[in-house]
């Protein structure tokens, strides 16, 4: 049993510190604020940071701020323009999976990825669910003998997820000749750190996947709800910084209390998008190799009363198509019109999905039946079993 | 009124007594099954099947559906598509109570009046009983002893329902017949209940 008398004066020291970090954050947003208004064009920007992102520069740092890629001042934000979307097709999909576990009745793990199609026809949109189980030790265990791990799942979620992505916008492109977007929960830009056989060979695969939607006349997005990181306010602290500091000083920026979520929410109004960015990381560089450089902006998909920021990510090569992104803008403000500010097709692509308890039972009883039937009596371990007793305590 | 000609699964035992189970289902709205629904469930391994109506069938909770409900408009061609793909793909969680009223063991023609000598398994699948079976099963009207007997469902709601259903499925000149003798098994039970006994009776002459 907890203590609570032991650490009361923890407690209320926590409550001061809180007030005094809300006080300090509340000065950093609103220099924020100023920044943003301050900050010079998009061009001037771009070459003030291009010795932070030389790699033959002496100068250059590990920076991975935001480089405007827009035309113009990066406080221009975008409105939703009203324009009409019959016919467009949005394709959203989601996975979900079961890890692999050692206490389990039979070693195995399970991927399901749920798509829907919405196509602005009047017509019910369509569901679309894949599944993958894997039970082969190759794909089991990794190079030096472990069972996989959740990132190595998650990248052969990932992978799965565009491959559905670029299957159903193929199809659909048989259909019609109407723009398609397909969108994924997370973001587009691969986000595994590269290390080892396994990672190269997901992150070919989802490059080539990505390719495929291209290939299919399809625009990929990623919708990344409520995002971290601030490339953004990196980029307003370069701004403040004089060409020959650039190099020392980019680690101090006053704003690292905040969020670009959080300048956002101060900033930009219900419908609007910002501008363009990019950032020079290895990954956006590799991607950048087969032609799907990722850019960047921020979205409010919610009301003046509920905002809601989000990230969206496309192909350099999408971004620029102004038309598709018009369209994009106006159907992404419909879809989440409707629920709280996120998007109805991912909502309802992640309830497809889902693979829930009850799936995970009917799936292991199935299994187990298949053991009995070739003369294997399969056990969850003493351990799972126990965890089951008190779990329903 | 459902006059089903075949065998539908509906979903599987979530909870289950002696008296009755309830059934976990997400099935399309078309197919949940109706107050006074037959259905059967397996039970002492696959060894015999218990047979029972359903009194109650309840919507879940679903945050999502309650958060469409005050954004969506009926007739705006913006939620078009939204309310076609809640009402034709997207499945319902619905929690189905099934009152037991007999079973048959396996490879016997004849069923067993009362309640089984086994609840249902959890996670066991339920069936819609076919057209030959609730005929069979209604052959006598002792199937309403345990419905009489049980004061946890609208049994005076439930009873008129399953008797009408089961009549449908009889020649039309066996009809009158099959409710007379229906109506006789009632006086004789509810004797002592008059004004219960015409609660019911009332209801299938309604119909």
């Amino acid at each position: 049993m907890l203590q609570i008398e032991r650490i009361r004066k923890d407690i209320i020291s926590l409550g001061h510190q809180a007030a005094q970090d809300r006080q300090i954050h509340r000065k950093a947003l609103v220099l924020a604020q100023i920044w943003l208004d301050e900050a010079a064009e998009a061009d001037q920007l771009r070459a003030h940071v291009a010795p932070l992102l030389d790699d033959n520069s002496a100068d250059a740092v590990r920076w991975q701020g935001g480089i405007p890629c827009s035309p113009g001042k990066i406080n221009h934000h975008r409105p939703t323009e009203d324009v009409p979307l019959a016919d467009l097709v949005l394709i959203g999909v989601d996975g979900s999976q079961i890890y692999p576990d050692r206490q389990a009745l039979a070693l195995y793990y399970l991927l399901q990825i749920g798509a829907l199609i919405f196509r602005f026809d009047g017509n019910a949109p369509t569901v679309h669910t894949r599944e993958w189980l894997r039970y082969d030790k190759a794909d089991l265990y990794d190079d030096r003998g472990y069972l996989i791990d959740g990132e190595t799942l998650g990248m052969e979620r990932m992978v799965k997820e565009m491959e559905v992505l670029a299957d159903l916008a193929e199809r659909e492109r048989r259909r019609a000749t109407n723009p398609i977007f397909a969108l994924s929960d997370g973001p587009l830009l691969w986000p595994y750190v590269e290390r080892g056989n396994r990672t190269s060979t997901h992150f070919t695969a989802y490059l080539g996947a990505l390719c495929n939607v291209q290939k299919a006349g399809a625009i990929p997005v990623g919708y990344i709800d409520r995002p971290g990181g601030q490339p953004l306010l990196d980029l307003l602290w370069a701004g403040q910084l004089a060409s020959e500091e650039l190099a020392t000083r980019i680690g101090e920026n006053p704003l690292k209390t905040l969020s670009d979520v959080e300048l956002m929410l101060e900033v930009l109004a219900p419908g609007a998008w910002t501008p363009w960015y990019t950032r020079a990381t290895a990954t956006n560089r590799r991607h950048a190799e087969d032609g799907q450089e990722i850019w960047f902006c921020y979205a409010n998909l919610g009301t003046q009363r509920s905002p809601a920021i989000a990230r969206i990510e496309v192909p350099a090569w999408a971004a620029g198509q102004d038309a598709s992104m018009t369209a994009l803008q106006a159907a992404l403000r419909h879809q989440g019109s409707v629920l709280d500010g996120y998007p109805y097709v991912l909502a309802r692509a992640h309830e497809e999905a889902l693979v829930t308890t009850q799936d995970k039972t009917a799936l292991e009883q199935a299994i187990q039946r298949e053991l009995f039937s070739v003369g294997i009596l399969a056990q969850p371990s003493n351990k799972a079993r126990q965890k089951l007793l008190l779990g329903r305590k | 009124m459902t006059t089903t000609a075949q065998t539908i699964a509906i979903g599987n035992v979530l909870r289950a007594d002696i008296r009755g189970f309830v059934i976990a289902s997400r099935i399309p709205e078309p197919d949940v099954p109706t107050f006074g629904t037959f259905v059967s469930a397996p039970i002492q391994q696959g060894r015999a099947a218990v047979i029972g109506l359903v009194h109650n069938i309840s919507l879940q909770d679903d945050p999502f559906l309650r958060n469409l409900a005050v954004t969506v408009t009926p007739g705006d061609p913006r939620s078009e598509e939204i309310i076609k793909d809640q009402r034709e793909n997207r499945v319902i969680p619905v929690e189905i109570e099934v009152a037991s009223v007999g079973y048959r063991l396996n490879g016997r023609s004849a069923y067993v009046y009362g309640f089984p000598p086994q609840p249902p398994m959890v996670l066991n699948s339920i069936t819609v009983c076919d057209n030959d079976a609730i005929r069979k099963v209604t052959a006598s009207p002792d199937f309403l002893r345990t419905l009489l007997d049980n004061l946890d469902v609208p049994t005076d709601e439930l009873i008129p329902a399953a008797l009408l259903r089961a009549a449908q499925l009889r020649p039309k000149a066996e009809r009158r017949d099959f409710l007379l003798s229906a109506g006789r098994y009632l006086a004789h039970y509810l004797g002592h209940d008059p004004l219960r006994l015409e609660r019911i009776l009332t209801r299938i002459d309604q119909d």
